[in-house]
């Protein structure tokens, strides 16, 4: 039997190991882009693969986006659930203190059109309703794999 | 046979309306929240704008209790059963019913004064905004974001005290109308929404109306399906349990543990979808089966395969980390017995219910005692380490007499009933989830699920009483909240 020693170094390793290559062709080698999180009324299984998204498994930063926990220092907001009429004037601010430059993607397909939430008295459908939506992850749930794929493609200037 | 309880008696002299379900006069009704016996736990309370109820748990089974309401007034039974504020919010906010007698201050859940027309589901509902009817709003200013619920939960620190002012947090901003939607559909139809209820319980939810349904529809239970959907409930189980645990790890800076969580549940959503199955389960359940295409067998075979050389490291790690969450964010047991707070949160905590040592069916030799009863982030986070071993020991248990066993069978009609009605329930990851549900003409009439998070937030001002404002989303994080079920 192993000793626990001897587990938990092997522990550490793995995450090494782990450590995944980056998707994108070459590497990345520009300032990171910082994504913002934004939940707005769901099963919230969209905003569960953002998390996943970010814990390892995937070569987020090693593609060049880093999430950040304030809109002030977000380039993009990613926006997901449908939006609840509460929630509305809260995306308006989180979008509003983003520096210029920002750009809005919806993840999954609450975040575009509603989903199964769209329409009746308590939500305003997604993000399509609102405003013009030029990038959007399809879904529900999209995989972490897939976000990443399409993040790494608008970075590159492919519209989804 | 348990004893019948002062309330049990209560209620059983009423009018039988099906299975456990009783209807009592208004008295009675009142009675019920006066009396100085000992009390039946309230799992949750509901009401639209003909009847309120109340579920309870009596020893391991539902008994459900509801009465007419007259004039849009009935007598709230939160001044004795605290869980039961939420309920009659939210009822407030949809249908314009009111709660007499009750401590609450009447602010609304779900509303907020954001929708244009005010209590949607009455039969007339009134214009929105600032008329005489129109919703009480708190103003204190909320920390949503990055504050350890995954969802949209509005926390209010308590920067004097400490602690959180629960009073005026906010858990109904993500609510997204599911009952008005899930009204007159099919059951096939509300099955597809109540999948997406929660991502806490993308089988369970469903388990729980597929349950309340096979009670309506008068229909049996075959060992095989019994076994399909106790499987799938377990592999999410793991799923959730590794999340929570991942989310609790992140939140402590432990990125080792965070780590390995991470690929564990991805290699399981992995080995979900080479096996036909979704990546998280989604859509898996159906009212009388499960998604076309799947083999159980095979697919739990090549969970236990891949899952079961991970715990080791899994364990060791949640151990090493464990003295870090000593002590935060404690549930003491009479709270979690007073509110029914359950799943591994309540089970850490010394309330040892689990509603899957009452199912037909189950091998109970897989379920162990968690032995713990500290209540707090370290012991949350060792329960659910032991219930994911437990999970896949279960999966290994049911795979050597799979579909074996008697069948569940179906609920005769009763005399004079017209209504079908089913009461189901499946215990997710984060506890308990109900489903209660009437059809008429082969409709959903009226429709309650009960989200395991609700009884929890009524304890949230308790449980967080001594925890500092830094500390706040790693102590949110370890109790696994969410508000997709409590918002609907
Ligand atoms: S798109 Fe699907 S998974 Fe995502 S939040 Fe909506 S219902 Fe949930």
């Amino acid at each position: 039997m192993k000793s626990r020693t001897i587990s938990l170094v092997e522990a550490f390793l793995d995450v090494r190991r782990w450590r995944a290559r980056s998707v994108a062709s070459g590497g990345c080698t520009q300032l990171p882009i910082g994504l913002y999180f934004l939940e707005t009324g769901s099963c919230e299984g969209c905003a569960m693969e953002l998390e996943a998204l970010c814990g390892g498994a995937y070569a987020l930063e090693q593609n060049g986006f880093r999430r950040v926990l304030q809109p002030e220092d977000a380039d993009w907001l990613l926006v997901t659930g449908a939006v609840s009429r509460r929630c509305a004037e809260r995306l308006d601010q989180v979008w509003r203190a983003m520096p210029a430059g920002r750009s809005l993607i919806a993840i999954g397909r609450c975040a575009v059109d509603g989903g199964p939430f769209a329409g009746g008295y308590a939500t305003l459908g997604g993000l399509a309703g609102l405003t013009r939506v030029q990038r959007s992850v399809p879904g529900c749930p999209p995989e972490p794999a897939a976000i990443l794929a399409a993040l790494v493609a608008f970075r590159e200037g492919k519209a989804a | 046979m348990i004893p019948l309880s002062y309330m049990g008696r209560l209620v059983r002299g009423g009018e039988r309306l099906s299975y456990g379900h009783y209807a009592v006069d208004a008295p009675t009704w009142q009675a019920l929240w006066h009396t100085s016996e000992v009390a039946l736990p309230m799992l949750s309370f509901w009401a639209d704008e003909r009847r309120a109820y109340g579920l309870f748990l009596e020893g391991d089974q539902p008994l459900l209790v509801s009465t007419a309401i007259d004039d849009k007034r009935y007598v709230g039974p939160s001044q004795r059963y605290p869980v039961a504020e939420w309920g009659e919010r939210v009822a407030f906010d949809l249908y314009g019913v009111e709660a007499m007698e009750v401590p609450g201050d009447g602010r609304s859940a779900l509303d907020g004064g954001a929708w244009d027309i005010t209590w949607p589901l009455s039969q007339r509902p009134g214009p929105g905004g600032n008329h005489g009817g129109a919703p009480k709003v708190s103003k204190a200013p909320l920390w949503i974001d990055g504050n350890g619920v995954t969802g949209v939960f509005g926390l209010v620190p308590d920067m004097q005290q400490g602690g959180i002012r629960a009073e005026q947090c906010e858990a109904g901003l993500g609510h997204r109308g599911v009952t008005a939607q899930l009204l007159g559909r099919t059951p096939e139809e509300a099955m597809g929404l109540v999948a997406r209820m929660s991502a806490g319980g993308y089988v369970a939810y469903p388990l729980a109306l597929a349950r309340a349904l096979m009670q309506a529809e008068g229909r049996r239970i075959e060992p095989a399906l019994r076994d399909s959907w106790m499987v799938l409930l377990e592999i999410e189980r793991v799923s959730l349990h590794l999340h929570d645990v991942m989310l609790t790890a992140r939140a402590m800076d432990a990125g080792v543990l965070a780590a390995h969580c991470t690929h564990a549940r991805e290699a399981l959503a992995r080995v979900c979808v080479e096996n036909g199955a979704t990546r998280r389960l989604t859509d898996m359940i159906r009212k009388d089966g499960y998604r076309r295409g799947v083999e159980i067998v095979p697919l739990a075979q090549a969970v236990l395969r891949e899952m079961k050389p991970r715990l080791s490291k899994l364990a060791l790690l949640v151990d090493v980390y464990a003295p870090r969450l000593a002590g935060l964010a404690v549930l003491p047991v009479e709270l979690a017995r007073g509110l029914a707070i359950g799943g591994p949160v309540g089970r850490s905590s010394g309330r040892s219910l689990d509603l899957r040592r009452a199912e037909n069916g189950m091998r109970l030799d897989a379920l162990r005692a968690t032995g713990a009863s500290a209540g707090d982030a370290r012991a949350r986070q060792a329960v659910r380490m032991t219930e994911v071993f437990d999970a896949l020991r279960l999966i290994e248990r049911i795979l050597g007499s799979f579909g074996l066993g008697e069948a569940d069978e179906a609920y005769p009609a009763i005399p004079n009933v017209t209504d079908q009605e089913g009461v189901g329930a499946a215990e997710s990851a984060r506890g308990d989830v109900w489903a209660w549900v009437r059809l008429r003409d082969g409709r959903v009439d009226a429709i309650h699920m009960r989200d395991p998070a609700v009884p929890l937030l009524a304890g949230l001002g308790r449980i967080m009483k001594d925890v500092e404002v830094a500390m706040m989303p790693l102590a949110l994080r370890s109790l696994g909240v969410s508000t997709a079920g409590v918002a609907q």
